[in-house]
């Protein structure tokens, strides 16, 4: 068994046979192991393959000339507990040695043998069909690894700390009660010594947050509100009671810098989401990026992207955190692509706006001003009789994430295409109801289109692009072979040429791609898994 | 556009005072919340006034899939798989009795008037319509255009007067649960080295195409091979039939069509 140098994974003698050369692996991530996982392209630590969140491999063994001979080295068929029949399944495996962990909707976790895709252990907490899931599916992003553990957060808003060995549970707690709407879906953080988690639930109206737990003892350690209480900084962008049920929830998997030490977390709507009249001002600090200590909790700085938002454009997307000379000058960035269809650099040392460009056709805005802020064309917010604008509620991208590929300075999306009608209609709050304020009507199907766009990352200037169907729901991964894997609602796996956006080679996986794809190696080889419907593909040459 | 329509006349529906529902009496102000979550969630496809379009009409006292109240509401909720009716999941609590309620108050408007008459329709249909050449009606016919057998239940007299002298307006669409609205009928015109191509979409992804002609031959390409890959909107491969039926014809085969329940 070959590991990298940077491996941290230990060797232990005898606890489950690998192969005939007896070489065996306990899972074991230690923070060290965190730190490289960028560089480390045998494992795959981190729900964005590193703390700096560019969901890039460094593996070349797969490149731009061999790619069309990947074939299928195994697959594992999910076993869904969901409701309705197949659930969606959005996880992106972590690697660590020679364990996969996943997860299955809506929050269970398997480990599987990365040679053969044998399972393991497998966890399933029990979540029963009343769970709420209100404004999202029943579905889980995947799993943080630390130390000995492996940490699962569930719909019902729990969070597990499993033995990395056998599944077995070692602690876990409430972060919120889920009869309010409360949910986690994403993928934990793991710093040193704690577990950060953030919630879902803007549509029933909860207050958001992000909490960290102590990863040994599941002890919380701080939770910081994502809208202020009256007196607190930001609460002037709020009246009356607005705030309690304000949304601004925290649900996709934030970034980390380690030198500066700041945790950079997302967060998504004011509620409700398109009746704007409930809740006047700015709503500080929904649709934004906050920077936080992650001792404290404390926000250093924050940038809010859409203040006042009416189209439930939420900033959860990925934080990449990008290192580079900008206008002349050596900055640390933090480069966005916002479902508001701006792809934005900030300065994430101080929160400064550095850049905001259209990335993606859009009707709402005449661009970003000096100071950050879009210039709002009026008579584009939802109306009771429907207003068409563009981009959809689902935004110019969304989750799943975007790549940077550091070697060549490009920044990869995926990108929407599609308008919608949106609605205004009133509401009131109900605790664990949905508090929407309307809805919309999108223009899907045929009227409706996306792409894999590669971006200049320190102009935002597209490159090129490559033409899907329809608005996907799947993220890309660049690596060092040159290579941007991507996926389509229509099933297909595909890898382009990161040079030009040449297809170089496509996969039919039977069903609709709904996650991330990650790589890692075994025994030297290198792997790149995805997940078509119900089943996990791993990828090789050899 | 669709949602620009007025919506003046609605208010009749809610004077003539309460429906039953299972749960229990309805009252204007639950049939209020319903019209409103209707025109969000439903009219796209059913139209504001609930007549039609994409979807069926719902000014029918029995509905299809819908037996009873309980059956109306669990299918407003989930949706009726393997069709084109997606779930309103986001309806909690009286959300969705309130939509069925709406939608049980349609019911009780009058039923759509034959423009014609339906049995010198079938006449038209089998006579100089030849409709059979291209579409199968209760296991009769060719399967190129869509298959007839119960359109009535899915569509009202103004879309099939449309269908049948104007067909490249509106084509009958597949709602893929992750693609969105796709036309079923789109006409695709693909030059390959092999030759010259003409026909009905069936199925397309990023990098193939696969097309069935009028001949019901079935093709499947790769994008990246062809010299051309032309989609063709607002173009059907069916003619129009004002050309060929008389203004009494027309009405009499959209009778005929709107019998077929």
């Amino acid at each position: 068994m070959k590991l990298t140098a940077l491996s941290k994974t230990k060797l232990f003698p005898t606890f489950f046979l690998l192969c005939l050369g007896c070489s065996s692996v306990l899972a074991d991530t230690p923070f060290e192991a965190l730190l490289a996982d960028e560089t480390n392209g045998a494992d795959w630590l981190s729900y964005s393959g590193g703390y700096k969140s560019q969901r890039f491999s460094p593996l070349s063994q797969i490149n731009t000339v061999n790619v069309d001979q990947l074939k299928v080295m195994w697959a594992y068929q999910m076993q869904p507990t969901g409701i309705n029949g197949a659930a969606l399944q959005e996880t992106t495996p972590l690697v660590a040695g020679n364990v996969m962990y996943i997860t299955e909707s809506p929050s269970s976790v398997t480990a599987l043998d990365t040679r053969t895709g044998r399972v393991l252990w497998h966890f399933v907490p029990d979540i029963t069909n009343d769970v709420l899931n209100i404004g999202f599916p029943r579905i889980n992003r995947g799993v943080a690894l630390l130390d000995d553990k492996v940490y699962v957060a569930t719909l019902d808003a729990r969070l597990f700390a499993l033995d990395a060995a056998t599944g077995a549970v070692r602690w876990e707690t409430t972060v919120a009660d889920n009869s309010l709407g409360f949910s986690l879906t994403l993928a934990p953080l793991a710093l040193e010594g704690k577990i950060v988690v953030g919630v879902s639930g803007a549509e029933a109206g909860v207050r958001g947050y992000i909490d960290a737990y102590d990863s040994e003892t599941g002890e919380r350690l701080w939770r910081t509100f994502t809208v202020p209480a009256p007196g607190e900084p930001g609460s002037e962008t709020w009246q009356g009671d607005d705030w309690q049920t304000g949304g601004g929830s925290t649900w996709l998997t934030g970034s980390y810098d380690p030198e500066l030490d700041l945790l950079y977390w997302t967060t998504g709507n004011p509620a409700p989401d398109w009746n704007g009249d409930l809740r006047p001002g700015d709503n500080l600090f929904t649709c934004a990026v906050l920077a936080l200590d992650p001792d404290t909790g404390e926000m250093e700085w924050f940038f809010q992207y859409t203040p006042h938002d009416t189209h439930d454009w939420d900033a959860n997307q990925i934080p990449v955190l990008v290192d580079g000379e900008f206008e002349g000058k050596e900055r640390k960035l933090l480069a966005l692509a916002n479902r508001n269809a701006f792809y934005y650099l900030l300065d994430r040392e101080t929160g400064e706006y550095l850049l905001g460009e259209e990335y993606s056709f859009q009707t709402w805005s005449e661009g970003i001003d000096d100071n950050g802020r879009p210039i709002v064309i009026p008579n584009t917010e939802p109306m009771r009789e429907g207003n068409l604008v563009w981009p959809s509620l689902q935004g110019a991208t969304n989750w799943f994430s975007p790549s940077y590929n550091p070697q060549t300075q490009q920044f990869f999306v995926p990108n929407r295409r599609m308008g919608a009608i949106y609605f205004k209609s009133d509401v009131e709050y109900e605790p664990g109801m949905p508090f929407l304020g309307g809805g919309e009507q999108p223009l899907d199907g045929d009227d409706a289109s996306g792409a894999i766009l590669a971006l200049d990352v320190m102009t935002g200037e597209q490159q090129w692009e490559f033409e899907l169907q329809t608005p996907p729901w799947s993220g890309v991964m660049a690596t060092a072979g040159g290579l941007v894997f991507g996926s389509s609602n229509e099933g297909n796996f595909f890898a382009l040429d990161a040079e030009d956006g040449d297809p170089l080679w496509f996969f039919n996986s039977g069903a609709h791609i709904r996650t991330n794809p990650m790589g890692f190696s075994v025994d030297g080889n290198q792997r790149v898994a995805i997940i078509g419907g119900q089943t996990l593909f791993v990828f090789g040459l050899e | 556009m669709l949602l620009k329509k007025t919506l003046s006349g609605f208010s009749v529906l809610f004077v003539s005072g309460f429906l039953s529902l299972s749960a229990g009496l309805v009252s204007a102000q639950n049939l209020e919340n319903g019209q409103q979550l209707f025109q969000t969630l439903c009219a796209r496809c059913h139209g504001m006034l609930g007549e039609g379009s994409e979807g069926p009409s719902l000014t029918r006292p029995n509905l299809v899939h819908a037996p009873d109240d309980a059956a109306l509401v669990s299918l407003i909720v989930g949706g009726i798989p393997g069709t084109g009716m997606p779930g309103s999941r986001q309806l909690r609590g009286q959300d969705g009795p309130d939509v069925a309620a709406y939608v049980r108050s349609l019911g009780e408007l009058p039923p759509e008037e034959m423009p014609g008459d339906a049995v010198a329709g079938a006449q038209v249909y089998r006579g100089i319509g030849n409709c059979s050449s291209c579409h199968i009606l209760n296991g009769v016919g060719n399967g190129i255009g869509p298959e007839l057998s119960k359109v009535g239940q899915r569509r009202n007299a103004a879309y099939l007067r449309l269908s049948v002298i104007s067909p490249e307006v509106d084509q009958p669409r597949l709602v893929d649960r992750f693609r969105g609205s796709l036309k079923a009928f789109l006409t695709v015109r693909i030059v390959s080295e092999y030759g010259s191509y003409e026909g009905m979409r069936i199925n397309e992804d990023a990098f193939t195409v696969q097309m069935r002609d009028m001949e019901g031959e079935i093709y499947s390409f790769e994008k990246s091979a062809l010299i051309s890959y032309e989609k063709v909107q607002g173009h059907s491969l069916m003619p129009g039939y004002n050309s060929v039926l008389d203004e009494k014809q027309v009405d009499d085969v959209v009778s005929y069509l709107m019998s077929q329940k």
